[in-house]
């Protein structure tokens, strides 16, 4: 176990380094920058722009700006912010909060009620829940977030006037957990539905999978209890595919849902994402990157290792 | 095989939950089973494996958070929202927040004002009548008073006396002597030297008095200095690089605030400096909140979650709402941009005047500023805004005449194609706009341009692009054809042009000064070089009223209107005051009060 | 030029000698037998398919819009750029003219619809094929060669694989000028991954069928066999990959358009016409309501008729 898990570390630097270089070539090779927005200040002229690309570096090479960040990154020191030259990490880990919550809440409501969903879906395949679940999941699968979020916007804030329509927090209030959980549910719901059509057909397909097992027709004729059979046999059997699952989605937690942050004007990563692209900050998108990289892999090496640690038969896999 | 277990499947069903009964039934049925088991099994500590755990956990964690989600939901619904009863805040709303606050390094004008004039103070401020007002210095220097000496190259400035920093050390001219090496330094990021590049000497004489020497005369100094705040000597002098330092993101200043938290994407919060030196400010706490979208913010600002609305201010398609909003006022804010069509002369089509003049004509401004801004902005006929004491009132609008502008085309030689597009020798009137991508405003004033255009035979391709694209390389280095822009006077509210309009001021070719339009006239060129030597208001209009005048004529860029924006504040926030010569609405941030 | 042996693609020595002694076809039957078969299978399928009422609503409804969006220069009773801004904000129903009204320039939004339908799905479909044809080389190289450029090719899937689709996007789309193909082929390069995998899978599981070893004793060369035994069996999941892939790409695109990196206006997108919509909420929910209901509606068919289709030609359940 140890040695695969050691492997699977080791493989995953050349993939690391692989991700950093695409990164870096893409942000560099687009054409704009960070400089754009000294232009729209009268005040600025040519020679000073000139003055402040050397001073960000930009008019060097770009494999020895790639090589100056690289080290950077293994001495860990992330680089600074082009604009007000904060420390990049400090910049990233002061969105994470914020989207830890969201996503976590989120991610939490859509496994449960996912895995309800697909359970009872699976169980009673063919019955008009089963039906209606289905395609339900489907049909929320195929709305686009963003929409979802402005209707509920639009229902829940401007016409019944329940909600808040953005933010975090209250501001000039008591910034508590109520009001927090105030601004938390739209969101979170939003978020929410995609990732609960996800979790139900998943679970959904993997029990049916498991239901129709042998030792589960050999175990209800030995007179268990569907409960009971339910819980102890085909549910760690199923579990493998939703560890998975989780493990692919475990990158979320970071990357944040951009378009649903934007529109509900939650102050997560995929909100700085989106405001460091269009200032075009090098560092922070960088580092956003490399983050999500490093949960891609973490989330696929632990699924995998729950796996195998909940299934013998794919510990012999290599 | 899959028959026999479909039949299983079915009847595995009923053996599950028997057969019969209602759905909601076996549902809640199954719901209470699965829980009950779950808590039994959790208690019990029957599932030993690990996963099994695990699983438990991620639910019941999940359980909770759901639980007190739902909970909080319910108990939010009934409580309300907390509005101090006296208010001892001004929550200030914008679109985009500032990312850093060393008043020297600024990027986003607009937003990063408002840490600027809470926590900063310049050597003098300019107020809302135009008049500049000592802050630091304790008068401003002028020809009159002996601050200027008679060949206009010396400047003397006395410091106010007894000015503290936040941090409680005094402040003294070595921290304006700090200020100005600091943006002289190749090395800082320093966001324009624009005027302190000609000082050729800075003397501080003692601890309340500075002399500058400049290369020469040059009138619109004083705004250079108004435009830039006073940086502390005694804290950033030992750091290493200003660049990234610590102190930018927790500055410390002599202003009316202090900043006192941050949470990133969401608010800054200051408190007043009870030992400020023109008297402590009535109102305790500001808060600058960002909002990304100007509707959601305006609604805000409806609702009473804003005080103040700025930066963007209302959206046109509300501006007839908001000026009928009760226990708000809705304020018309001049702003010192002139929206403007570039034509990037050195491209083939924009060579002759003429047609320069006839796609002015062509385009219906009186309908771009009713249609899409509703009327607010003014028509502007120059580079300057009308209420501007240097405008010249004299210029005559063209108008809005497609049937002449067609006629001029055809005259100059420029024929209909087979295509409809006009040509001659080989050039088509073909080419592209760009603006920023998602400005909805101008997106829609191009689609009107477009639609105009095509009526006298000219083709032209909306193309835009996000703002760090079309604001680069792409305008910097002459590369457009058209652009759809809006920009202010070069040196503060200084009726002075030259960077935008010397022929020796174009960057692709000289690799200085803004004028991208690539423009050249030799007569300009002298005018603009005798008006920032004239001190004598009356004198210095006249030379600028000539070349307002050749500009119009010769429309290197097209003027449309001089951008205005619908700010907007609570009825009861006294003390508030528009000044068109500034960006900032914050400028007085100390003289605000409640009634 | 030594012939390539099956050792080459991986395949067990023994198996081949086996197959080799099969020299006609899977079964022994004649050539008119297996025709029928073939036949009667697609028969079969045909059926399971029609069992899914929501799958044959689905693709009913893909018909109906796919003819929307070829026809939609002459169904449109409008110019879809044409403004008019005295007429802006009418809302639907209230004007015979403007059956759903107009937007803030005064344009007519069925037009608008209608049009953007078109350039919402020529995307969508362009980018399914890109990805299609990306996903479908890179998982047959890798399944039927295996060995080291196997490894090299799923490395690179996992690398690109690292990007959350919507940064990569964002990022494209700052390198290309935004015009329809240009945003399709961004989708499409961004989007193959899944396709690979799956195609790969597929090559993996069908290499080892004897059919295909009996093609190796014949002598057949790697690519006739790629080409020949190999690609018609991964049919099926492209088809239904295909068809899923079309809704994502939809859906991508209205997430970019709308976050202004993707179709320009004044050109209409669905996606394109939701970004100026959260502005105009009270003053005209319609501009909300409608290109949303018809993102959903399309990504919801494709979506349908993509489930019934594996359902149809998933082997496991027919078989």
């Amino acid at each position: 176990m140890f040695q695969f898990i050691l492997k699977r570390l080791v493989q995953a630097v050349p993939l690391l380094i692989g991700v950093s270089i695409i990164g870096f070539a893409m942000m560099h090779l687009a054409p704009g920058g960070p400089l754009a927005v000294y232009t729209l200040n009268p005040t600025i002229t040519a020679q000073d722009i000139a003055r402040i690309k050397q001073v960000f570096g930009l008019d060097q090479p770009m494999y020895i700006q790639y090589f100056k960040w690289a080290y950077g990154m293994f001495t860990g020191n992330w680089g600074n912010t082009f604009f007000g030259g904060r420390p990049v990490l400090d910049v990233i880990m002061e969105r994470v909060p914020a989207t830890f919550i969201l996503m976590g809440s989120g991610m939490s409501l859509a496994i449960i009620i996912g895995m309800l969903i697909g359970i009872l879906g699976a169980v009673k395949r063919y019955s008009v829940f089963d039906y209606l679940a289905t395609t339900g999941a489907m049909v929320a699968l195929s709305f686009p977030t963003f929409w979802f979020g402005l209707m509920t916007i639009f229902l829940f804030s401007l016409k019944l006037g329940w909600l808040p329509s953005g933010g975090m927090f209250t501001l000039g209030g008591d910034e508590g957990i109520l009001d927090l959980l105030m601004h938390l549910i739209l969101p979170a719901v939003v978020l929410a539905l995609v990732l609960v059509a996800q979790w139900s057909r998943y679970t959904r397909s993997s029990f049916l999978e498991v239901i129709n097992q042998d030792y589960i027709r050999t175990a209800r004729s030995k007179g268990l209890t569907g409960r009971r059979i339910l819980l102890r046999h085909a549910f760690p059997n199923a579990l493998a595919p939703l560890v998975t699952l989780a493990g692919i989605q475990l990158p979320w937690l970071f990357s944040g849902a951009l378009v649903t942050e934007t529109i509900f004007g939650w102050p997560g990563m995929g909100r700085l994402f989106v405001d460091a692209l269009t200032m075009k900050e090098y560092p922070v998108l960088m580092g956003m990157i490399m983050i999500t990289a490093i949960a891609v892999i973490i989330g696929n090496l632990l699924a995998d290792v729950i796996n195998a640690m909940i299934d013998p038969r794919l510990r012999l896999e290599k | 095989m899959i028959s026999e277990t479909r039949g299983i499947a079915k009847k595995g069903g009923g053996v599950f939950y028997g057969s019969g009964g209602s759905i909601r039934r076996k549902l809640l049925h199954l719901l209470m089973q699965f829980s009950a088991t779950l808590a039994a099994e959790w208690k019990g500590g029957i599932m030993k494996k690990k996963d099994m755990t695990r699983r438990e956990f991620i639910k019941a964690t999940g359980m909770v958070a759901a639980g007190t989600a739902i909970a909080g939901a319910g108990v939010g619904l009934t409580a309300h929202p907390a509005w101090a009863k006296k208010k001892k805040n001004v929550i200030i709303g914008m679109t985009q927040e500032p990312v850093q606050f060393n008043p020297l390094l600024y990027v986003n004008s607009g937003t990063e004002e408002v840490p600027e004039a809470c926590m900063f103070d310049a050597l003098w401020d300019v107020n809302e009548k135009g008049h500049f007002i000592p802050n630091l210095a304790a008068h401003v220097p002028t020809l009159e008073n002996g601050g200027i000496t008679e060949n206009g190259k010396v400047w003397k400035i006395e410091l106010k006396k007894g000015v503290k920093w936040q941090d409680g050390a005094p402040f003294t001219a070595k921290d304006v002597e700090f200020t100005y090496k600091t943006i002289i330094n190749p090395k800082i990021a320093i966001r324009s030297r624009s005027g302190f590049d000609m000082i050729s000497d800075f003397r501080v004489l003692d601890d309340h008095h500075v002399e500058i020497h400049i290369s020469k005369p040059f009138v619109p100094f004083a705004w250079a200095w108004q435009k830039m705040h006073i940086v502390p000597q005694h804290l950033l002098s030992k750091v290493k690089d200003i660049n990234t330092a610590p102190y930018n993101t927790h500055p410390i200043g002599t202003g009316p605030y202090k900043l006192v938290k941050r949470v990133a994407g969401s608010h800054m919060i200051y408190k007043k400096n009870s030992a400020y030196h023109r008297g402590a400010p009535a109102i305790d706490t500001v808060i600058h909140k960002f909002v990304p979208d100007q509707t959601v913010l305006y609604t805000q600002f409806k609702t009473g979650e804003i005080d103040v609305l700025g930066l963007h201010g209302v959206p046109p398609e509300r501006f007839e709402e908001a000026r009928h909003l009760s226990g708000r006022n809705a304020l018309v804010t001049p702003a010192p941009w002139v929206e403007f069509i570039y034509f990037n002369c050195g491209k083939p089509q924009f060579k002759e005047k003429i047609v320069r003049q006839a796609l002015y004509l062509a385009v219906d401004k009186e309908k771009w500023i009713k249609d899409i801004f509703y009327g607010l902005p003014p028509k502007t006929l120059s580079y300057l805004h009308p209420s501007h004491w240097a405008y010249n009132h004299n210029l005559k609008d063209p108008g809005f005449n497609p049937k002449k502008a067609a006629e001029m085309l055809e005259g100059a030689g420029w024929k209909k194609g087979a295509d409809g597009i006009r040509q001659k020798n080989g050039i088509k009137l073909k080419f592209s706009m760009s603006t920023t991508a998602g400005a909805k405003a101008r997106e829609q004033a191009e689609a009107m341009i477009q639609a105009d255009w095509k009526e006298i035979g000219v083709h032209m391709e909306i193309k835009n692009m996000p703002a760090s694209v079309v604001w680069g390389e792409y305008t910097t280095k002459s590369q457009f054809d058209t652009l759809m822009v809006g920009w202010e006077p070069t040196v503060g509210m200084d009726p002075d042009y030259t960077a935008r309009c010397h022929s020796k001021q174009i960057p692709v070719k000289d690799g200085v000064g803004s004028n991208y339009v690539q423009y050249q006239n030799p007569k300009l060129d002298k005018l603009l070089e005798e008006g920032v030597l004239i001190s004598d208001m009356e004198k210095r209009k006249k030379v600028y009223y000539k070349i307002q005048e050749i500009l119009l004529e010769d429309v290197p860029f097209a003027p449309i209107f001089a951008w205005t924006f619908m700010y907007g504040k609570k009825s009861n926030l006294k003390g508030y005051k528009i000044n068109p010569y500034v960006t900032d609405i914050t400028w007085n941030v100390q003289d605000w009060s409640w009634a | 030029m030594r012939k390539k042996s099956s050792a080459d693609f991986g395949l067990d020595e023994d198996k081949v000698v086996e197959s080799s002694a099969m020299l006609e076809g899977p079964s022994g039957v004649s050539p008119d037998a297996l025709s029928h078969y073939y036949e009667t299978q697609l028969r079969r399928i045909w059926r399971r398919f029609l069992q899914h009422r929501l799958a044959v609503a689905g693709g009913c409804v893909v018909i109906v819009l796919l003819l929307t969006a070829v026809l939609a220069d002459i169904v449109s009773p409008h110019d879809p750029l044409a403004l008019d801004t005295k007429l802006r904000f009418i809302p639907p129903l209230s004007n015979p003219q403007f059956i759903l009204g107009t937007d803030e320039m005064g344009r007519d939004l069925l037009s608008r619809l209608l049009h953007g339908g078109r350039i919402s799905l020529v995307v969508g479909m362009a980018a399914m094929f890109a990805t299609i044809v990306t996903g479908l080389a890179i998982g047959v190289i890798a399944g039927f060669y295996g060995g080291r450029v196997d490894s090299i090719l799923m490395r690179f899937t996992d690398t690109v694989l690292c990007f959350p689709q919507v940064f990569l996007l964002l990022v494209l789309a700052a390198f290309i000028t935004p015009t329809v193909v240009s945003i399709a082929l961004i989708i499409g390069f961004t989007s193959w991954m899944e396709v690979a995998r799956i195609i790969r899978a597929q090559i993996q599981y069908v290499k080892e069928q004897e059919f295909v070893q009996a093609a190796f004793a014949l002598g057949a060369s790697g690519r006739r066999i790629m080409l020949r035994e190999l690609l018609p069996n991964a049919i099926s999941p492209v088809l239904v990959s295909a068809t899923l892939n079309v809704a994502n790409a939809v859906l991508m695109e209205s997430y970019i358009s709308f976050l202004g990196y993707g179709i320009q206006p004044p050109l209409a997108s669905w996606g394109n016409m939701l970004t100026n919509a959260q502005s105009y909420f009270d003053l005209a929910p319609w501009l909300a309501i409608f290109p949303g209901v018809m993102i959903t509606l399309t990504v919801m068919s494709f979506n349908f008729l993509g489930d019934g289709l594996r359902d149809a030609l998933d082997p496991r359940v027919g078989m």
